[in-house]
């Protein structure tokens, strides 16, 4: 029965892998940029949640935590995604309309990212935040196997958002824009395509969803500190390449292949072993397939 | 007839260096035009100047201006040229979207129309039409189609954009000779249709004997304009660009 509980775990932590990770893809399929703030993106969503439900929970009105739950999830995701447009139209837009080398947009972006942890630390302190309880818990117990409502809401809301973005991708108008743009961003004004709308689109999808990885993430582990994105941020980066970055599916399967192979050595060794072991194992299938896997040499992304 | 497009007195950069010192020329409703000249004479920057792609393949417009229907253009995003003021450019080497479908390739053109289902449809019956090939293959990924296929596309994408006035730079290339005639003969009935022209080829015999005019482009320069006729009747334009 053991191995059930650890499939779930593996299952949650691969949850927010997958949601951070379709950050990094989406914008990399249609701008072949490594957003490298889009942790710090995720950071940030974390704390603009804390704020909003604090806030909402502190008014006078004796609002239920179910309710203000409710409210702080799009105001949440409308937020993070406004930081991430901000970055695009301040920081990396004049690069690319000087025809900057990717490398310095790249580099750009790395500094957003510090310029984020750095200016949360500036402004709120070292000291960490304590998430206020929005979800009454509820534990099912199966035999040994123990399941809480949040664990089946991340692990929902994970596979619900892969699904919502691939539909757009693959079958909307704007997603063909997005494949189009991914092949030859040169030929969309051809088509009539205001290019940067649906860059801007493309922030608007990732960052959304780096919001809502924040405040699943702050209700599982409560506790915030300007760092946290870092760290959560280069894995679930890593498991976007080793799916194949670009590829929607890539980052799906890559999150949640990291979290199985994470819980899968903890279960078995130290758990001061995990991350040497989990990340030697990604870079023996990149050995392997170079190109992720799904990804295909060059041609298709997203 | 009416100007559509005029280009004026126009120079342009590529960084530091002048590609186009000062060129003029216009193209008139109805009209077929073409811009000949040697590799390297400017002609793809002139339709580059005009479209203004992003960078870094967009010149940079120092001096003149070009003008559509009566208005400066270069103040204009460049896709507002295309849902806007109905103009359409296949560029050199088509560009088509070879990780989209056929079908996608066309449909994305019409992403910025607002005329309507029934209209765009019509278009769609026209495109499959002109070129059954591309109905045959709609549902396959566009980079396995064949070069004189990927021309077929990037012709009938620009249709789907609805464009009455299209710029084609080099459509000949690659070609078998016998696929260029047909691309030719298409382009000789939609002009005939109504859409205005501005061609721009190396071949210079074959893209005079198909336009009504032509100027001639060298080193950023218009060396000599006229009518088809006179061009290849000119001893100094047969001599340089004909082959004798």
């Amino acid at each position: 029965m053991e191995i059930f509980q650890h499939i779930l775990n593996a299952l949650q932590f691969g949850s927010f892998y997958a949601l951070i990770a379709l950050g990094y893809t989406l914008v990399y399929g249609v701008l072949r940029l490594i957003n490298f703030a889009h942790g710090d993106i995720f950071m940030v969503g974390a704390y603009i949640a804390y704020f909003v439900a604090v806030a909402l929970l502190g008014m006078d009105t004796g609002m239920s935590p179910g309710l203000a739950l409710a409210i702080t999830v799009p105001v949440t995701m409308v937020l993070t995604a406004l930081v991430g447009v901000t970055l695009e139209r301040t920081m990396y837009r004049p690069l690319r309309r000087k025809g900057a080398d990717r490398l310095y947009v790249v580099i750009t972006a790395l500094m957003a990212g510090l310029i984020l942890e750095n200016g949360n630390l500036a402004l709120l302190g070292a000291s960490r935040k304590r998430f206020p309880d929005l979800l009454e818990k509820s534990i099912w117990t199966f035999g040994s196997v123990s399941v809480t409502n949040l664990k089946v809401i991340v692990i929902v809301a994970a596979i619900a958002v892969f699904l919502l973005l691939q539909f757009i991708v693959t079958r909307t108008k704007i997603g063909m824009a997005m494949r189009g743009i991914s092949y030859d961003k040169f030929a969309i004004p051809l088509m009539g395509i205001p290019l940067d709308t649906i860059i801007v689109f493309t922030f608007i999808l990732g960052s959304g969803m780096a919001g809502l990885a924040g405040i699943l993430f702050a209700m599982s582990y409560p506790i915030l500190e300007p760092y946290m994105g870092a760290l959560i941020g280069w894995k679930a980066f890593i498991a976007a390449v080793v799916g194949g970055i670009g590829d929607i599916r890539g980052a799906i399967v890559g999150g949640f292949l990291l979290g199985f192979i994470e819980i899968g050595v903890v279960a078995v060794f130290p758990s001061t072993l995990r991350d040497l072991f989990a990340f030697s194992i990604l870079l023996v299938i990149l050995w392997l397939k170079p190109t992720g896997l799904f990804g295909v040499a060059k041609t298709t992304k997203i | 007839m009416n100007t559509l497009l005029e280009v004026k007195n126009l120079k342009v950069r590529y960084g530091n260096i002048e590609a186009l010192h000062g060129i003029s020329f216009d193209v008139k409703e109805g009209e077929i035009v073409t811009l000949i000249g040697a590799n390297g004479a400017g002609k793809s920057t002139t339709l580059l100047s005009i479209c203004r792609l992003p960078p870094p393949e967009a010149p940079r417009v120092i001096e003149g201006d070009i003008l559509y229907k009566g208005q400066s253009i270069l103040g204009l995003p460049p896709h507002k040229l295309v849902s806007d003021l109905n103009m359409a450019l296949v560029p050199e080497g088509r560009r088509i979207f070879g990780n989209l479908t056929v079908e996608e390739n066309l449909k994305i053109a019409t992403y910025a129309r607002k005329d309507g289902h029934e209209a765009i449809n019509r278009d769609y019956d026209r495109v499959f039409g002109l070129f059954p090939r591309l109905a045959e293959r709609r549902k396959q990924r566009s980079e396995s189609l064949s070069g004189g296929e990927q021309q077929m596309l990037a012709l009938g994408r620009a249709l789907m954009s609805k464009c009455d006035f299209i710029m084609l730079d080099e459509p000949s290339m690659g070609l078998a000779p016998l696929l260029m005639y047909d691309m030719f003969r298409t382009l000789k009935q939609l002009n005939q249709e109504g859409l205005t022209i501005l061609l721009i080829e190396q071949n210079a015999n074959l893209a005079l004997r198909f336009a009504h005019r032509g100027y001639v482009l060298d080193t950023g320069e218009i060396v000599a304009h006229g009518s088809s006729e006179q061009l290849l009747a000119d001893p100094e334009v047969k001599k340089a660009y004909l082959g004798g």
